[in-house]
């Protein structure tokens, strides 16, 4: 792997510098037992760009978005998320995670909670936001995702794209600074596809930071500030989308490509 | 009718045998049953004894405090139930509704009702009027919190121990009126199963979320505790502790028999309920947890409004399960540890001056039994309620 490629990782795109990241991952070694899921990851994402991570399966892609939260513990390096480095102290986790919002490819909402209590649950515990408040935030947000009529329905009555939207919004509650995707429409069925994708979409063009994993290029390419291609636990490429998807350089890409386009 | 025989009964020559086979055992178990219960057997011994059989050598002057005791209790059941969130199952018609009562409830009047006649004194009839008002208003209470505006808005943490305190303030008054070794008959297999369960339960999760926890020390006592507990029988706990408690305790304040049985179910109840709570957060997808997680939520914050919600409502049936168990176990703690409970009441009466050597221990064990069964029915149909109704929502 040339040098180059990793500082690729770390530029973002636009005039953003340095400055400008709000997460920044340095070095990062994650290891299941003997398989090194991530070798040493370069990455940064600067404020409200929007990085769309793709690659086979078993790439890294998840375990790189779920190390920025601390859903796994990464082994070796730095991750720096809106200035303060993840350490393995209590406090400073609960204090990322109230910064960054994750979607997740099977929704994960509470089974036992109405819609608008799922989406009301974290402002009221974590940020101690009054009931009425909460529910009020609950149903501005149930209208950004267009299905304020699910509020009292619970999460079993809606269908999987209403589900993933109101994990969306449920999300968007905490007003995190970066939201993450992990491969939020995989395990929708093909008609639902785009109102997720729609959502996700309105986000990004209010200004939202996110990473979102995805198989989904047509996404990629009209959203993304910058694609990373990821494999064998390694970020083999990145690019605008562009660059990426019209003229891959490494061979790993262009064979990827080729197979899913 | 005779379709509906053909096609469930006597289908083919090997249906039929076998309908006539067990019909005819179970037609003649029947009959043994109703001549002895209508013709030969002799519940005099049972119409004599009602007071011991129900309450012991409990002072006559204090009885009104065990009425007022069963109100409360009444009220308070009958408010937790009143309160909780509709089903989506559709409202009854009225007559529909009493049938449903009928059908749910039906049995456990039917109980109250021959105990009445049984005891045959105008004051059991006014006290059963009174726990039936009881029922009414907790229903009354726990209708109105469930509906009203203002009383919605008081936290369970204030709520649930103001509909308690009439209970749990009477019991403990009978307890310093009396004293235990007054205590006796089925009040105190009822008291023990129901102390035992209020305090086993949380207790149960502690040890269930303690075996969970990432935290070796923790681990590791909960985990000998459970299996200890688990693979000691009973009995010879409840013997141990008429004599070991004091290993525990400093021996002037030497236990009550009582106390010492609280303790054994409290603590056996606990281990077994660890484990069924185990199970339960065992079912619970790693995504619940992530997704809490990802949300900021502090692991507090997860164990009790994510995953412990889903757990127990989902291990309702076994956890009722063990309390039915618990409550029928008491009987146990009679012989252990020379408690005047009601399964002693019915070995002892048949030797009074009356009823000796005329072989009336049946009548006696088959009262004693007709009592938990009715109870443990009641509360196992209900169960099955409870867990179709919170099930709402759950995939």
């Amino acid at each position: 792997m040339s040098e180059s490629v990793f500082t690729d990782a770390t530029k973002m795109s636009g005039d953003r510098k340095a400055e400008d990241a709000i997460v920044v991952m340095r070095g990062v070694v994650k290891k299941f037992k003997d398989f090194v899921a991530l070798k040493q990851i370069d990455f940064a994402v600067g404020r409200q760009e929007v990085v769309v991570v793709i690659g086979p399966s078993g790439s890294g892609k998840s375990t790189l978005i779920r190390c920025i939260n601390r859903l796994e513990e990464h082994d070796q390096g730095e991750i720096i998320v809106d200035g303060t480095e993840l350490t393995t102290d209590v406090k400073n986790i609960q204090e990322i995670r109230k910064e960054t919002g994750m979607v997740f490819q099977s929704f994960n909402l509470f089974p036992h909670l109405t819609v608008l209590d799922n989406i009301s649950l974290a402002p009221r515990q974590v940020r101690g936001m009054p009931k009425a408040e909460a529910e009020e935030l609950s149903r501005e947000l149930l209208e950004r995702v267009k299905i304020p009529e699910q509020a009292d329905k619970f999460p079993a009555q809606l269908s999987g794209g209403q589900q993933q939207r109101v994990a969306i919004a449920r999300s968007l509650a905490m007003k995190p600074k970066v939201m993450l995707f992990d491969e939020p429409t995989s395990a929708l069925d093909p008609e639902m596809i785009n109102e997720v994708l729609d959502s996700i979409k309105q986000l990004a063009s209010e200004g939202m930071t996110m990473v979102v994993v995805t198989h989904e290029m047509g996404f990629a390419r009209e959203v993304a500030d910058r694609v990373v291609f990821m494999a064998d636990g390694e970020i083999v490429e990145v690019g605008t989308p562009t660059e990426l998807f019209d003229s891959p350089k490494e061979p790993r890409t262009q064979k990827f490509l080729a197979q899913i386009l | 009718m005779i379709l509906w025989l053909r096609r469930n009964l006597f289908r083919s020559i090997w249906d039929s045998i076998t309908t006539i086979v067990f019909g005819g055992i179970a037609l003649w178990f029947i009959w043994i049953s109703i001549e002895f219960v209508f013709i030969t057997g002799r519940w005099e011994i049972v119409e004599v004894n009602l007071k011991l059989f129900l309450v012991g050598r409990f002072p006559e002057e204090l009885m009104w405090l065990i009425g007022a005791s069963m109100v409360a209790i009444a009220f308070w059941v009958a408010a937790v139930a009143g309160g909780s969130p509709l089903g989506t199952e559709p409202r009854l018609r009225l007559g529909e509704r009493i049938v449903d009562y009928v059908r749910r409830f039906g049995l456990i009047f039917a109980l109250a009702i021959l105990l009445v006649v049984l005891s045959n004194s105008m004051e059991s009839l006014l006290w059963l009027g009174l726990i039936g008002v009881g029922v009414i208003a907790g229903r009354v209470v726990g209708r109105m919190r469930r509906d009203n505006k203002i009383i919605q808005k008081l936290p369970g943490i204030i709520w649930q121990p103001m509909i308690a305190t009439p209970a749990i303030a009477l019991v403990i008054f009978t307890l310093l009126e009396s004293t235990l070794e007054l205590w006796g008959g089925f009040l105190i297999n009822f008291y023990m199963a129901l102390i035992s369960i209020i305090l086993c339960f949380p207790l149960g999760l502690l040890l269930a979320l303690g075996r969970r926890s990432s935290f070796p020390v923790i681990r590791v006592v909960c985990t000998t505790y459970i299996e200890l507990i688990r693979g000691a029988p009973l009995f010879v706990l409840l013997l141990l502790a008429g004599v070991a408690l004091e290993f525990f305790i400093p021996p002037t304040i030497s236990p009550d028999a009582v106390f010492r049985g609280i303790t054994v179910f409290t603590l056996f109840t606990a281990a077994y309920l660890a484990e069924i709570v185990r199970g339960g957060l065992q079912g619970i997808p790693s995504g619940q947890i992530e997704a809490g997680k990802a949300l900021g939520l502090s692991t507090v914050k997860i164990n009790s409004l994510i995953t412990l919600p889903q757990a127990l409502r989902s291990v309702i049936p076994a956890q009722i399960g063990q309390f039915i168990s618990l409550f029928k176990d008491t009987t146990l703690a009679g012989v252990a540890l020379n408690l005047f409970d009601v399964m002693t009441v019915g070995k002892v009466i048949t030797k009074q001056d009356d009823f000796l050597g005329q072989g009336l221990i049946y009548e006696s064990l088959i009262f004693v039994g007709l009592l938990f069964w009715v109870v443990s029915y009641v509360m196992s149909k209900e169960s099955q309620r409870l867990e179709k109704r919170l099930g709402v929502g759950i995939r």
